[in-house]
């Protein structure tokens, strides 16, 4: 069979045509990536002094800071981080272990999978009618962190389920053969095992969950006041962020970027961290 | 030793002194589902002895070595028909606690598990759930294991760190010494030494060796040349079947079935 010089030219051209539009799309996508976060920047970092970590969110034309915010955020993440690692740790090891093939396993994973993408204003308004509106009574920060946990959830209990299935058999039948109980192989062998994938899935539903707005609006809602009582409404950077971005008033606007600079610096941070912790598993 | 079914010279299996036997097998049937992978298989393994389990992959030597401590119970759709009688107890019957026979009987896999926690940990692991030892006897428990699989002197000054971090040799070793720290009387050993270099498979044959004093050891093996040199008997199994079965030393040198003499002269397999 002879070579056609026509044939490997017009496949050459075809490459080099291919080759160059995923150059200018990837240079788009960076270039809008660029644009935000050169925004943020700009917009947030004037903003940032000693008062946003000191002072609680102000009324117009006076001195004030995001502080509220920051500690009810950090409070409604880290409880919401205790229920989602709590329950998806759990129900990802039973994915991965007990349920197998079963129908009851399929349908929880299925359910889980929608979980993972239902849109997270509507597990907001669940918990509102839930907890708020009939249990409650009030907004509360404890509603808040569920509605967050309901978030991470499907996060962590996929993470998880992946993990340990990547386990391998000889591991869990080694445990086995020594005579110990199952529950024990997974508790004091595999989980330790999957604990740098696990704790990667719980750092990627962090920070899932630490920019959620809608699911907090009806939820914890918002708090003039520095308040560390989970049971009453709870500030959070979010929802901060929410309304004083629509707000008439400059300073509370410059406040709002402020408050969006800290929620995406600490998105960063962590995804970064995950990325090394997932890198460390690979090694071993 | 008096050969049995020679005039068929189709299935030979030599008679051993039952008063020596630990563990013996009797007309054994397993399926996985539906697939019938064990028919009839009876063999005895000797006290403090070396059994070889020989044979082309899909024989079932690996399925016979998972019914000995019953680590097949682990799925459902495994089962196992017909007696494996441990010291004259029936170990297949319902209401066996399996964790008190898999502390009797221990077992090695083909490739190396360490746990993820340190050399220590990792020896001290199955004690722990049998025993109640201080400080002070757990550390001897451990290196005596260690010293057993003749791995000590390598990882003496290192017991803390994890044992993830060793060779795939050492590793090995690493779960013998697992296996033994718990005091069982049987070894189940599932092609030991197929994910190990010459040298690291030379080092636990060595061992398995100096373990035969004190444990009655089964070993699966692909490795012709292993069998032949650690253990004292061999049974060759084809198609589920256990073909042939005897003294190492005559096995492989006057095979009595036909089978079993192509296979070991590399004619098929």
């Amino acid at each position: 069979m002879a070579i056609s010089a026509a044939r490997i030219a017009s496949r050459r051209v075809a490459n080099g045509a291919f080759v160059a539009f995923c150059y200018i799309v990837t240079f788009v996508a960076l270039s809008f990536l660029t644009a935000i976060l050169w925004t943020l920047l700009q917009k947030g970092l004037g903003g940032v002094n000693i008062d946003v970590f000191t002072m609680s969110t102000p009324a117009a034309g006076s001195r004030g800071g995001l502080l509220n915010a920051i500690i009810g955020s950090v409070m409604l993440c880290f409880y919401a981080m205790v229920i989602a690692l709590t329950v998806g740790i759990l129900a990802g090891t039973w994915l991965a272990e007990y349920a197998g093939n079963s129908r009851y396993g399929t349908v929880v994973r299925f359910l889980n999978d929608v979980l993972l993408s239902a849109p997270s204003i509507l597990i907001g308004l669940f918990v509102w009618e839930v907890m708020v509106a009939n249990l409650l009574h009030h907004f509360s920060g404890w509603a808040g962190s569920v509605a967050l946990g309901l978030i991470a959830i499907p996060v962590i209990a996929r993470t998880t389920e992946d993990v340990m299935r990547l386990q391998p058999t000889a591991l869990r039948e080694s445990g086995i053969a020594l005579g110990t109980p199952f529950w024990s192989v997974i508790r004091s062998v595999l989980w330790r095992s999957a604990a740098s994938g696990i704790l990667t899935g719980a750092l990627l539903a962090f920070a899932r969950i630490s920019g959620e707005t809608a699911p907090l609006l009806f939820t914890a809602l918002n708090n003039q006041f520095t308040s560390l009582d989970m049971g009453r409404e709870m500030a959070n950077l979010p929802v901060v962020m929410f309304n004083y971005a629509l707000s008439a008033y400059e300073d509370l606007q410059r406040l709002a970027w402020v408050a969006a600079l800290i929620v995406s610096m600490s998105v960063l941070g962590i995804t970064i961290i995950a990325r090394f912790v997932s890198r460390e598993q690979k090694r071993t | 030793m008096n050969e049995v079914a020679l005039d068929s010279f189709d299935v030979s299996v030599a008679r051993v002194d039952k008063a020596q036997v630990k563990l013996d097998v009797q007309e054994l049937d397993f399926y996985y589902g539906k697939t019938h992978s064990l028919k009839g298989v009876s063999i005895p393994f000797s006290e403090k002895k070396v059994t070889a389990l020989i044979g082309p992959s899909g024989c079932g030597k690996s399925t016979l070595l998972r019914t000995l401590n019953r680590m097949y119970a682990l799925y459902p759709g495994q089962r196992a028909t017909g007696r494996i009688m441990l010291d004259g107890e029936d170990i297949l019957r319902p209401g066996v606690n399996l964790s008190m026979l898999r502390a009797r009987i221990g077992m090695v896999f083909q490739k190396p598990t360490p746990f993820p926690m340190s050399i220590f940990d990792n020896v001290a692991f199955g004690v722990k759930l049998y025993e109640n030892l201080s400080k002070a006897e757990m550390a001897d428990r451990v290196e005596e294991s260690l010293r057993r699989a003749a791995l000590w002197d390598e990882v003496k000054d290192q017991l803390n760190s994890s044992g993830l971090g060793l060779s795939g040799g050492q590793q090995q070793r690493l779960c013998v010494a697992r296996g033994i720290a718990v005091k069982p009387e049987i070894l189940l050993l599932d092609e030991p030494t197929s994910a190990l270099d010459p040298i690291s498979s030379a080092k636990l044959e060595e061992t398995v060796t100096q373990l035969k004093a004190d444990y009655t050891i089964v070993i699966v093996t692909h490795n012709l040349g292993q069998a032949a040199r650690v253990s004292d008997f061999t049974g060759f199994m084809y198609l589920g079947e256990l073909v042939e079965f005897g003294e190492t030393a005559s096995m492989f040198t006057r095979p009595v079935t036909k089978r079993a003499s192509d296979y070991i002269t590399g004619r098929f397999g």
